[in-house]
C-alpha cells in the first residue's frame, strides 16, 4: 500500500466513523424490477429491525447520509441521480445493490448504462439477486465500517476448502 | 418499548450485530455456485459458461472466472454441472472493492 493510499484509507476510517451511531438512508430505483426495493423495503420489519443497528431511511436526500442506487442505471434516470447525489451533504457514502447495478444483467445500450458506477461514484458492492435483507445489512454495515468484508477470504473452490 | 426503556437505562438504543448466530436457514437462499475445481474439466468450464445466463461465468487463462457481482444465483449451472457444481450459501458478499468480488476457481480435473 503506498502513502496516498494509507492516508486515503485512514480519512475514509475517521470520515466513516462519524456514521456508527447513526445513518439516514436514501434509497434511488434507477431501474430496477422492484424486487430489490421489495429486500430494502423488509430491513424496516420488525424481524430485521434496521433501526436497532442505528440506521433510519428518509425520504429527502439533504438528510440522507447513505444513497442505495438499485437498477441497471437507465438513462432517462441520470439527471435524478445526480441531482440526488448532489443535493445530499458530504460526507456520504454510495451502495450499489443487486446484479443489475452491478452490471450483470443489462449490457451497456441506448437506454441504459448497464451498472450503476458508469453514472456515480460507488464506495460499496453488494451483489445478489435481489439481494436478502441479510446481505443488504451486511453491505450497510460494511460501508461504515462496522463489519469487514468477508469476501476477500472466500475462495468459491471447495477443494481448497477442504484442504485448508 | 422494551428498547425504549432499555435505552432510558444504559443510554444506548442500539445493537451490536449479529447478536446471536445468524439464522441457519439463510444460507439456503439462492447464493452464488462454490466448485470442486478437481472434477471441473475444460468441457464442463465450457457448458456452464454457456449455460450462464449473465455474463456471471467466463473461462480466462485455463481458469474458471467467476464474478459475483454479475451471478444472480439462479442455480442453471448447478443443474448442468453436476457434483463438480454446489451452491456455496454465501450471502454475506458486500465489499469496497469491485475486483474482490472476482474469483478465479483451476480448472483441475482431467477429460
Amino acid at each position: 500500500m503506498t502513502e496516498e493510499q494509507r492516508l486515503a484509507e485512514e480519512l475514509r476510517v475517521r470520515t466513516y466513523s462519524l456514521f456508527r451511531r447513526s445513518l439516514h438512508i436514501r434509497t434511488f430505483d434507477s431501474g430496477s424490477c422492484a424486487v430489490c426495493e421489495s429486500e430494502i423495503r423488509l430491513l424496516a420489519s420488525p424481524y430485521y429491525d434496521l433501526h436497532r443497528l442505528g440506521f433510519f431511511f428518509t425520504p429527502a436526500p439533504r438528510h440522507a447520509d447513505l444513497l442505495l442506487v438499485s437498477g441497471a442505471a437507465v438513462r432517462a434516470a441520470d439527471t435524478a441521480l445526480e441531482k440526488t447525489l448532489e443535493a445530499m451533504p458530504d460526507p456520504k457514502i454510495v451502495v450499489a445493490v443487486g446484479a443489475c447495478a452491478l452490471g450483470g444483467i443489462f449490457a451497456e445500450d441506448e437506454l441504459v448504462h448497464g451498472r450503476v458506477d458508469d453514472v456515480v461514484p460507488v464506495d460499496v458492492y453488494v451483489p445478489g439477486c435481489p439481494p436478502s435483507p441479510l446481505a443488504l445489512l451486511h453491505g450497510l454495515l460494511v460501508a461504515v465500517g462496522r463489519l469487514e468484508e468477508k469476501v476477500r477470504g472466500l475462495s468459491f473452490d471447495l477443494r481448497e476448502q477442504v484442504a485448508s | 418499548m422494551l428498547w425504549f426503556l432499555r435505552g432510558l437505562r444504559k443510554g444506548v438504543v442500539t445493537t451490536r450485530y449479529p447478536r446471536a448466530a445468524i439464522d441457519a436457514w439463510a444460507t439456503s437462499l439462492p447464493s452464488p455456485p462454490a466448485f470442486r475445481s478437481d472434477r471441473l474439466t475444460l468441457e464442463l468450464a465450457s457448458r456452464l459458461v454457456k449455460s450462464c445466463d449473465s455474463p456471471a461465468l467466463q473461462i480466462d487463462a485455463g481458469d474458471l472466472v467467476l464474478d459475483l457481482g454479475f451471478c444472480t444465483g439462479c442455480g442453471i449451472c448447478r443443474a448442468v454441472g453436476g457434483d463438480a457444481v454446489v451452491a456455496s450459501g454465501e450471502f454475506e458478499l458486500a465489499s469496497r472493492d469491485r475486483a474482490a468480488l472476482v474469483k478465479r476457481i483451476a480448472i483441475g480435473g482431467t477429460e
